[in-house]
C-alpha cells in the first residue's frame, strides 16, 4: 500500500504546489481587496462577487468569450473530423498531408497572431491581396466589429485543427475494419459508410474534442491580444484579457481572481451541460 | 470516394503553399474602394537590440530595467558603457523588454522583494507605484539635499511632477511629447511649400485636403474627388489617448477636473473627439482606423501628415524619408500639446555603495541629455535643450521647444492605468463609426466616473 503512494509522490507534490495550493490561495484571494504592491490586504467579503455580478464589462466579455468558444469548438471539431476522415484513406502523399496539416500546431500563439494580424491587415494582407485579385471588395477582417470574432476564430481554426484531427485519426484506426467490409457487401456507398459507421463509431473521441476545444477556448487570450488588442472598440474584449487588465495593469489581484473563479464555474457550468448531452453516447462497445 | 479526398487534401494544402508563396502583396483597396496601384510600403529593417546588454566588468554591478526595445534601447545602453568606461568599478546589465511584459516582471520583482537597481517608468504612474511604497524617495539625489542633479535646470513642471504626498520620486530623463510629422517630397507633389507646416486646426484640414488624392489623382478639395477611393491620405489618427488629451487641453477640457469628477461629457470634450471624428468621415482626408497601418503607410509614401511622438525619428531615417516636423498645431482656443517623461527610479531596498553608484548613473545619463536626444527624444535639462542645435538635432530642437512652451503632463492619479483603458476603448469606438460621438463620450465619462468613485 505505501509502496502505491511512493510512486504517486511526485506527481502529488507537483499538483499540490503548482495547482491544488494556486486554486485554493485564488478563492482565498478573491475575498479581499488585494492590491498587488499592498503590504495589507483588507477583507471585504463577498463584495468582489457582488461586483462581478453588475460589472457589465465581465458581462461584455464573458459574451464575447462565449462567441469566440462555442465558434471555434464548433469550426474545429468539425473541420479537423472531415480532414481527418480525408487523411485517413489510403491516398497518395497521406503522410505529408497529415504532417502539412499538422504543422501550424507547433506554432507559439505569438508567432500565430503577428502572422495572422498580418495575413487579415485589411491594406497589407494576404487574404485581401487574393480577394481584390479575385475582382472580390477586400474586407475588414479585424476592422469590422460585426466580423472580427469570426476572423479571430478562423485564424485559429488554421493554426490549431490539427491537434483534434491527430486524436480523430487515432479514433477512426481503432474503427474494426469488418464493420466496413459488411457494409460493402450489403452495398452500402462511402457517404453512408461514412455517416453510419464513421460517425457512430467516432462519437467517443468527437465528445472529447468538442469538451476540450470549449474549455480551451474559453481561455482565449493570445490571438485577440495580438490581433486586435481588444478592439475595434471592445468588440473582441475577452474574459482573460480583461483579467489580466484587471490583476496585473490595475494591481486589483482579489478582483482579478474573482473573474478567474466566475470564469471557472462558467465553464464547469458548459462542461456539465455537455457531458449530459454526449455522454450517453461517450462509450462504444464492438 | 478515395479519389475525392485526395483532391479535397491537396486543394487544402495547394492553399497553404499558395497563401505561403505568394508574392509580397499591394495595398489592396479597402471595401468600396477600386484597386489601385499604390506604393508598396516598404517595412524598414528594425534594429536590433540586445535584450540584455552588459557594461563594463566592475565588480559593482547594477541591474537596470527598462522598456526601450526600439533604437532608443541602443542609445540608453550607448550611455551606460560610457559610463562603465569612466567609472570601471561599476558594471551595469541593462535588460530591455517590451513595456507590457516589462510592468509585469517589474510587479513580481517588487512582490518577491528582488527588484532591479534602476527601473524606467513615466512620471504619471509616479502616485500608482509610490502609493503602494515600492519607490524610493530621491530628493537627495539632487544638489539642494547635496546630490549631484543641479534641480535648477530641471524644466519646472517636470520637476514639479515627481512630487508626490510631499515626497519627490525618481529623476526625469527627458520630456517627449506629442507633434505632427510630415512628408516633404509629399507637400511638394502637391504643390506645397515643404518648409510650411499647419499651425492651426484650419491649416490642418485645408492642407490634408490637398494631400489627400483617390485613385484619380483627385484631391479631396476638388468637386471630382471620390472618397471611396482613397490611394494617398492626408492624415490619419493615430494613438486616440494622446491625440485627445493634445486637442481637449486645447478647447480648455480634461478627463477629470481633478476633484474626482470625470469631465469626458464636456463641450470641450465633444470639440476634440469630434474634430478628429469630422477627419475621417466628413472631410474624408483620415482612414478608418482600424486596420490602418499608419506607421508603414507614412513609411511607404501613402500617408502625408502623421501626429505622432518625439519618439518616431529613428524610424523616419531609418525609411529613408524625406520627413518634416512642426509642434502639434492649435485646433482649439490655446496652444497645447501631450507630454511625459520618461523617469528613473530606484527600489525603496536599495543602499550603500549600490545606492551611491545608482546615483552616479542617474546623474550621468541625464547630464547625456544631447546623445539621448539623438533618439529623437528631448532632454529634461534646460541647459541641454538650450544647447540642442537646429543643425544636429532639428526635431529635439522644434519639439522640445514646444514641449517647454505649451506642453503639459496627464494627470497623476493613483488609477491612471484604469483610466485610460476605460476611455480608450471609447475613443477607439467613436473613430471606427462603432459608437457615436454622443454615445462614446458618455460611455466614457461614466466608466471613468465609476473608477474615479472607487478610487480615491
Amino acid at each position: 500500500m505505501l509502496g502505491n503512494y511512493l510512486f504517486v509522490l511526485p506527481f502529488m507534490v507537483f499538483f499540490l504546489t503548482f495547482t491544488v495550493f494556486p486554486v485554493l490561495y485564488a478563492i482565498y484571494m478573491s475575498f479581499h481587496d488585494w492590491a498587488i504592491l499592498a503590504k495589507e490586504h483588507p477583507f471585504v467579503g463577498l463584495q468582489n462577487y457582488a461586483f462581478l455580478l453588475r460589472d457589465d464589462f465581465w458581462w461584455l466579455t464573458l459574451r464575447n468569450t462565449l462567441y469566440f468558444a462555442f465558434l471555434t469548438a464548433f469550426l474545429n471539431t468539425v473541420f479537423a473530423l472531415i480532414v481527418a476522415i480525408a487523411v485517413h484513406q489510403p491516398i497518395r502523399f497521406r503522410d505529408f498531408y497529415r504532417f502539412i496539416f499538422y504543422a501550424p500546431v507547433v506554432l507559439s500563439v505569438a508567432v500565430m497572431g503577428v502572422v495572422a494580424a498580418w495575413m487579415f491587415n485589411t491594406q497589407f494582407g494576404i487574404v485581401n491581396y487574393y480577394l481584390t485579385w479575385l475582382g472580390l471588395p477586400a474586407v475588414k477582417w479585424l476592422a469590422n466589429p460585426n466580423i472580427v470574432i469570426p476572423t479571430l476564430s478562423l485564424a485559429t481554426v488554421w493554426w490549431g485543427f490539427g491537434f483534434p484531427m491527430l486524436i480523430y485519426i487515432a479514433g477512426l484506426q481503432g474503427i474494426p475494419g469488418h464493420l466496413y467490409e459488411a457494409a460493402r457487401i450489403d452495398g452500402a456507398s462511402g457517404l453512408r459508410l461514412t455517416w453510419s459507421i464513421t460517425i457512430p463509431l467516432m462519437m467517443p473521441s468527437i465528445f472529447f474534442v468538442a469538451v476540450t476545444q470549449l474549455i480551451a477556448h474559453f481561455k482565449v487570450f493570445g490571438q485577440p491580444y495580438i490581433m486586435t488588442g481588444g478592439g475595434p472598440g471592445r468588440a473582441s474584449f475577452t474574459v482573460i484579457m480583461y483579467l489580466y487588465q484587471t490583476a496585473w495593469r490595475f494591481f486589483r489581484m482579489g478582483y482579478g481572481t474573482t473573474i478567474a473563479i466566475g470564469l471557472a464555474l462558467v465553464i464547469l457550468f458548459f462542461t456539465l451541460v455537455q457531458f449530459r448531452i454526449f455522454g450517453r453516447r461517450s462509450t462504444i462497445e464492438y | 470516394m478515395r479519389r475525392v479526398y485526395a483532391i479535397m487534401a491537396f486543394a487544402l494544402v495547394l492553399t497553404l503553399v499558395f497563401a505561403a508563396c505568394a508574392p509580397a502583396p499591394t495595398q489592396p483597396a479597402v471595401e468600396g474602394e477600386a484597386e489601385v496601384a499604390v506604393p508598396e510600403a516598404a517595412a524598414p529593417e528594425a534594429e536590433p537590440t540586445a535584450i540584455v546588454a552588459q557594461a563594463g566588468t566592475g565588480a559593482l554591478e547594477l541591474i537596470y530595467w527598462n522598456g526601450l526595445t526600439g533604437s532608443d534601447g541602443a542609445t540608453m545602453v550607448e550611455m551606460v558603457e560610457a559610463f562603465t568606461a569612466e567609472n570601471p568599478e561599476v558594471s551595469v546589465r541593462v535588460e530591455m523588454m517590451p513595456w507590457n511584459i516589462y510592468f509585469d516582471k517589474l510587479l513580481t520583482s517588487l512582490v518577491s522583494g528582488n527588484p532591479p537597481d534602476l527601473f524606467l517608468l513615466h512620471e504619471f504612474e509616479i502616485p500608482q507605484f509610490a502609493s503602494q511604497g515600492v519607490l524610493r524617495e530621491t530628493g537627495d539625489f539632487f544638489q539642494e539635499m547635496g546630490g549631484p542633479i543641479p534641480e535648477t535646470d530641471i524644466v519646472d513642471y517636470s520637476l514639479e511632477a515627481l512630487s508626490y504626498e510631499g515626497n519627490r520620486y525618481g529623476v526625469p530623463l527627458d520630456i517627449h511629447g506629442w507633434g505632427l510629422w510630415y512628408n516633404k517630397d509629399l507637400f511638394e507633389a502637391a504643390g506645397l511649400d515643404p518648409n510650411v507646416c499647419p499651425a492651426t486646426g484650419e491649416e490642418y484640414i485645408e492642407m490634408a485636403r490637398q494631400l489627400t488624392l483617390d485613385a484619380n489623382g483627385n484631391n479631396a478639395a476638388s468637386a471630382d474627388f471620390d472618397p471611396e477611393n482613397v490611394v494617398q491620405w492626408g492624415t490619419a489618427v493615430s494613438w486616440f489617448k494622446v491625440t485627445f488629451l493634445s486637442t481637449i487641453y486645447q478647447f480648455g477640457g480634461d478627463w477629470t477636473d481633478r476633484q474626482g469628477t470625470a469631465t469626458l461629457d464636456s463641450e470641450a470634450a465633444a470639440q476634440a473627439a469630434g474634430w478628429w471624428r469630422d477627419l475621417i468621415y466628413e472631410h474624408h482626408v483620415a482612414p478608418q482606423p482600424a486596420g490602418f497601418d499608419s506607421w508603414q503607410s507614412f513609411a511607404g509614401g501613402s500617408l502625408a501628415m502623421i501626429t505622432e511622438g518625439s519618439w518616431m525619428l529613428n524610424f523616419n531615417d531609418d525609411a529613408g524619408l524625406n520627413w518634416g516636423v512642426c509642434p502639434y498645431p492649435q485646433i482649439g482656443d490655446q496652444p497645447a500639446v501631450w507630454t511625459s517623461s520618461h523617469v528613473i527610479y530606484t527600489p525603496t531596498s536599495l543602499e550603500g555603495e549600490k545606492l551611491e553608484a545608482a546615483k552616479k548613473l542617474i546623474s550621468y545619463i541625464s547630464d547625456q541629455g544631447l546623445v539621448w536626444a539623438t533618439s529623437g527624444q528631448p532632454s529634461a535639462r534646460v541647459s541641454i535643450q538650450e544647447a540642442t542645435t537646429m543643425e544636429e538635432l532639428p526635431s529635439a530642437k522644434i519639439l522640445g521647444q514646444s514641449f517647454q512652451e505649451f506642453g503639459r503632463y496627464d494627470v497623476a492619479h493613483e488609477c491612471i492605468q484604469e483610466v485610460i483603458l476605460a476611455y480608450e476603448p471609447e475613443l477607439d469606438a467613436i473613430y471606427n463609426d462603432v459608437k457615436t460621438l454622443e454615445q462614446g463620450l458618455e460611455d466614457a465619462n461614466s466608466r471613468v466616473q465609476d473608477i474615479l468613485d472607487r478610487c480615491q
